[in-house]
């Protein structure tokens, strides 16, 4: 994947996962895939399959070189229950970093988290 | 220069999931075991789920970087979908999702794993 050598330990400050750009990417997407759209047990497991791997591609193409991605998609329907999602990450607080959004509507609830984690 | 060492690094290897994911139902058990859902509860249980599988897996003492995902639903009767897309090297790298229920509720567990060069 990422085989060169550059020695570099730290991203340069532009080159830094930016949670805020992230979390418009993120945003966008989900709301254009997502809005008016009514749960289907179906539909749903492919729907978030391949949001997962649209918003890989749009943070991939938003430009953070030598960062490894991983984009959690959760999609649930709106039935009046309580739900508690939770996340722990054992990394390098200086160059890691992550994004989230939540969007609902009346029958459904999506939240994507995208994780970003530096290749020395 | 001839004869360069190579000094053989034992660990390396892909991500083991088999191993996490015994780890990680062992630790949902310890947390949740018998408890019915709770909202004065569930904060209290998804940090302490996500904690203790993030400390069991750093005694491992492999070179990742851990991400550890927890969400816990109450059982109505809905729906519910996770998918995940990663960018990463599949030499090295790996994920474990584990499900976990009980009568109430429901645990989703997940554990992604990069390798640090």
């Amino acid at each position: 994947m990422e085989g060169s050598d550059t020695y570099l330990i730290r991203p340069n400050h532009q080159y830094k996962f930016k949670s805020a750009i992230v979390k418009e990417c993120i945003r966008e997407i989900v709301r254009e895939r997502l809005s008016g759209m009514l749960y289907d047990s179906e539909e749903v497991s492919e729907l978030s399959r391949s949001l997962a791997d649209d918003i890989k591609d749009k943070v991939k193409n938003a430009g953070f070189d030598r960062y490894k991605l991983v984009v959690q998609v959760v999609i649930g329907e709106q039935r009046g229950q309580g739900v508690k999602m939770s996340s722990r990450c054992l990394w390098d607080a200086d160059t890691d970093n992550y994004a989230e959004d939540v969007f609902m509507n009346d029958s459904l609830f999506c939240v994507v988290a995208v994780f970003g984690s530096y290749y020395y | 220069m001839t004869g360069m060492e190579e000094y053989p690094n034992g660990n390396e290897g892909s991500f083991n999931s088999e191993e996490a994911d015994g780890l990680v139902k062992e630790c949902i058990e310890a947390v949740v075991g018998g408890d019915d859902y709770s909202l004065n509860h569930v904060n209290k249980w998804t940090a302490s789920i996500v904690e203790r599988c993030l400390t069991q897996l750093v005694k491992q003492g492999k070179p990742y970087k851990y991400i550890v995902t927890c969400a816990v639903m109450q059982k109505t009767g809905a729906g519910l979908h996770t998918a995940n897309s990663c960018y990463w090297d599949t030499a090295v790298d790996g994920s474990c999702t584990v499900r976990w229920e009980n009568r109430t509720m429901y645990c989703v567990v997940s554990v992604f794993a990069v390798a640090i060069p």
